[in-house]
């Protein structure tokens, strides 16, 4: 049975979709079972059951002013809309909306690097352009321009910044939608918007001052439904001369609170890209009583993990740091770096990793040559986009609960502990949490956990379980102030939930301004946990 | 790396004596280029046409950025391979937004410790602006 939009009929279903091949041409417009086949998620745990949440339909405008007629005949008959750019946000619902019987808006066709600019640093880009086009469009260019991208490169620039993506260079680059400036929007309305400096007829600065004057409501299309972004400006990172990489390591397991206090200035104060932290003591999990110690209820002593890594003749901790910048800069921002660390924390030792100029010889992106073992992977580090990631994905893909928490040695420690104890029912599935697990400093400044479990699509008492894990992960998280920053559409109400001081003001205020401009929730009711009135039980 | 006595003992042998190359090499007809995924060793090898052949190791970066990134968004273009199920997957993702589906899939060999299924396959246009 076909699938209909809530509150919908059949025959109006029909007629809307008519009116959306008059606009669009046959072609473009997708209500067979199988042309709706990409637009579920690859990754979902509830595949094939009645929680699955399964588009009507999908459209694939060529421009904006289709995307605006499509609003506009979607106001008309009250059918939900959900915008993707290029639908690849695997372990987050990947292209599903999050109300079944939505439309899926695909922008793919929406392909245009519409502006780059060296001496000014920027792109303008459209939604369907991905990380690929936006590197070969510099590269075929000759410009000196670095991007930053997340893992994998297929994603959209547009679509990862909204979903507050991230990367792998500088703080500055890394956090995308931090680093876009300026976007248009088609609004709920069918009228299209420009925000900051682009609402300025005339103003050759739209990706150069994000604000304009007065409020700035850009914020409000990331991980939200109030518009469709047609256009979007981004910051780049004028290509460094120059690479550098160096490990440090320390010896005892209580070093690490003090390693991250060096760490965070080294990465406030622009010196380094990317921190990368890792336990050498991860490689003992194979053995069981390691294993045991590290998940020990309540958390193992520092002196029982000292104790385990003195026998074992391994350092506690590791950090993988990168520098960019001038040659001499580089040397000297490593120089820097080593001599803080090493004068602070007796036993830490240093080694030189590799260094070269940019941009990367092929040879030089394999990372094959460094002198130590690295968790770095080049292609991201140098802002290359690469598909070599999901050479790790097993199964039928995974889920993804990443807790933010602040960037501390002890904060770290707490949450390695409230965590392996609050998921330890779960035995069956990989060890997230345990006094060796490292966290991420993808954002520019905080740090984040993994939680991503496996999915198996013929397994449903796995799935199950992954979900039950899932929600607790996110409940046992608020409990002790740590949120998630992401989401799939079937988790999102529950993490939105989790954020809410002064009797969940904010999810209020989401709804007044969903109410005033989209109260018949067009666009992706649901999405960031902002439902409008219509919807609200 | 499996090699083809590992294909042998994980019961792999039948579909490459019975009918496996056999089947390859029947559509071979309009294919424009032939993967292989080298983590499954001699695999394949020697099926394919080798001028048209590309190799892959799971990861298809490589793959996409020098030949199908282009090839996809022209009309036409078959193409087909015997690779682990990870780099297909890539690989059918891709296709779907370049209006190509997975019209033919067969699993070879199940997967294997760090190994993933081997899979044989073609991707074929399939939307009216990309048909040939």
């Amino acid at each position: 049975m076909a699938i209909l939009p809530p509150d919908v009929s059949a025959a109006n279903f029909a007629k809307a979709l008519d009116a959306f091949r008059a606009v669009l041409g046959a072609d473009w417009v997708f209500s067979s079972a199988e042309d709706l086949g990409p637009y579920r998620d690859s990754f979902s745990p509830v595949w094939d059951t009645q929680q699955e949440r399964l588009a009507s339909a999908a459209l694939a405008p060529a421009n904006v002013e289709q995307v605006q007629a499509i609003v506009r005949i979607a106001g008309q008959y009250r059918i939900p809309l959900f915008p993707i750019s290029t639908g690849k946000n695997f372990g987050y619902g990947g292209p599903s909306p999050n109300v079944t019987g939505s439309i899926v808006l695909d922008l793919k066709r929406l392909n245009q690097v519409l502006e780059l600019e060296e001496a000014r640093a920027f792109a303008l880009v459209e939604p369907g352009v991905s990380y690929f086009d936006l590197y070969r469009a510099i590269e075929e260019k000759g410009l000196k321009l670095m991007i930053d991208c997340p893992d994998p490169g297929w994603g959209s620039p547009i679509g990862n910044a909204l979903e507050r993506g991230i990367g792998y260079t500088m703080a500055a680059f890394r956090d995308h939608f931090g680093a876009s400036c300026g976007m248009e929007v088609v609004l709920p309305n069918g009228e299209l918007m420009r925000t900051g400096m682009g609402a300025l007829p005339g103003s050759k600065s739209w990706q150069e001052y994000k604000y304009g004057f007065g409020p700035d409501p850009s914020g409000l299309f990331a991980q939200g439904n109030f518009g469709i972004v047609t256009k979007m400006g981004f910051r780049l990172y004028p290509r460094p001369e120059h690479y550098r990489t160096g490990l440090i390591t320390v010896p005892k397991r209580r070093d690490y609170v003090k390693l991250v206090e060096i760490c965070n200035y080294l990465n406030d104060a622009m010196l380094c890209g990317e921190i990368v932290y890792a336990s050498p003591l991860a490689a003992l999990m194979s053995k069981p009583d390691f294993a045991a110690l590290a998940k020990k209820p309540g958390g193992p002593s520092d002196a029982e993990m000292d104790a385990a890594a003195s026998a074992a003749g391994l350092p506690s901790w590791q950090v993988d740091l990168q520098f960019f910048g001038p040659e001499a800069t580089t040397a000297a921002n490593w120089a820097y770096a080593k001599d803080r660390i090493l004068s602070a924390i007796p036993g830490a030792k240093a080694i030189d990793g590799d260094a070269f100029a940019l941009p990367a010889t092929p040879k030089q992106m394999e990372n094959a040559t460094q002198p130590y073992r690295t968790s770095i992977r080049r292609h991201g580090a140098l802002g290359v986009p690469s598909l070599g990631i999901w050479k790790i994905v097993r199964d039928d893909g995974h889920l993804g609960f990443f807790p933010i928490l602040p960037r501390s040695g002890e904060a770290v420690f707490e949450m390695q502990r409230v965590m392996c104890d609050a998921l330890r029912e779960f035995d069956t599935l990989p060890s997230y949490f345990n006094a060796t697990t490292a966290p991420l400093h993808w954002h520019s400044f905080a740090f984040q956990m993994v939680f991503a479990p496996p999915v198996r699509r013929s397994d449903l008492a796995h799935n199950a379980m992954v979900d039950r894990a899932m929600k607790k992960a996110v409940e046992v998280a608020a409990k002790h102030g740590w949120g998630d920053y992401r989401a799939a559409p079937i988790y999102q109400d529950a993490v939105a939930d989790t954020y809410s001081f002064g009797n969940h003001a904010l999810r209020r205020f989401h709804e007044q301004l969903k109410d005033a401009v989209d109260p018949d929730g067009i666009i992706a009711p649901g999405r960031g946990g902002i439902w409008p009135k219509r919807f609200r039980k | 790396m499996i090699e083809r006595r590992d294909l042998l003992k994980l019961g792999a042998a039948a579909p490459l004596a019975l009918g496996f190359p056999a089947a390859l090499l029947a559509r071979t007809a309009g294919v424009a280029m032939w993967v292989r995924d080298t983590r499954f060793g001699m695999t394949g090898a020697g099926l394919m046409p080798a001028a048209n052949e590309h190799l892959v190791d799971g990861d298809v970066t490589g793959l996409w950025t020098g030949s199908l990134d282009a090839a996809w968004r022209k009309r036409g273009f078959v193409v087909a391979g015997v690779t682990g199920s990870d780099a297909l997957f890539v690989l059918e993702h891709l296709a779907w937004s370049r209006g190509r589906r997975v019209t033919q899939r067969q699993e070879i060999a199940p997967a294997q410790g760090a190994l993933p299924a081997l899979v044989q396959w073609t991707i074929e246009p399939t939307h009216p602006s990309m048909k040939a």
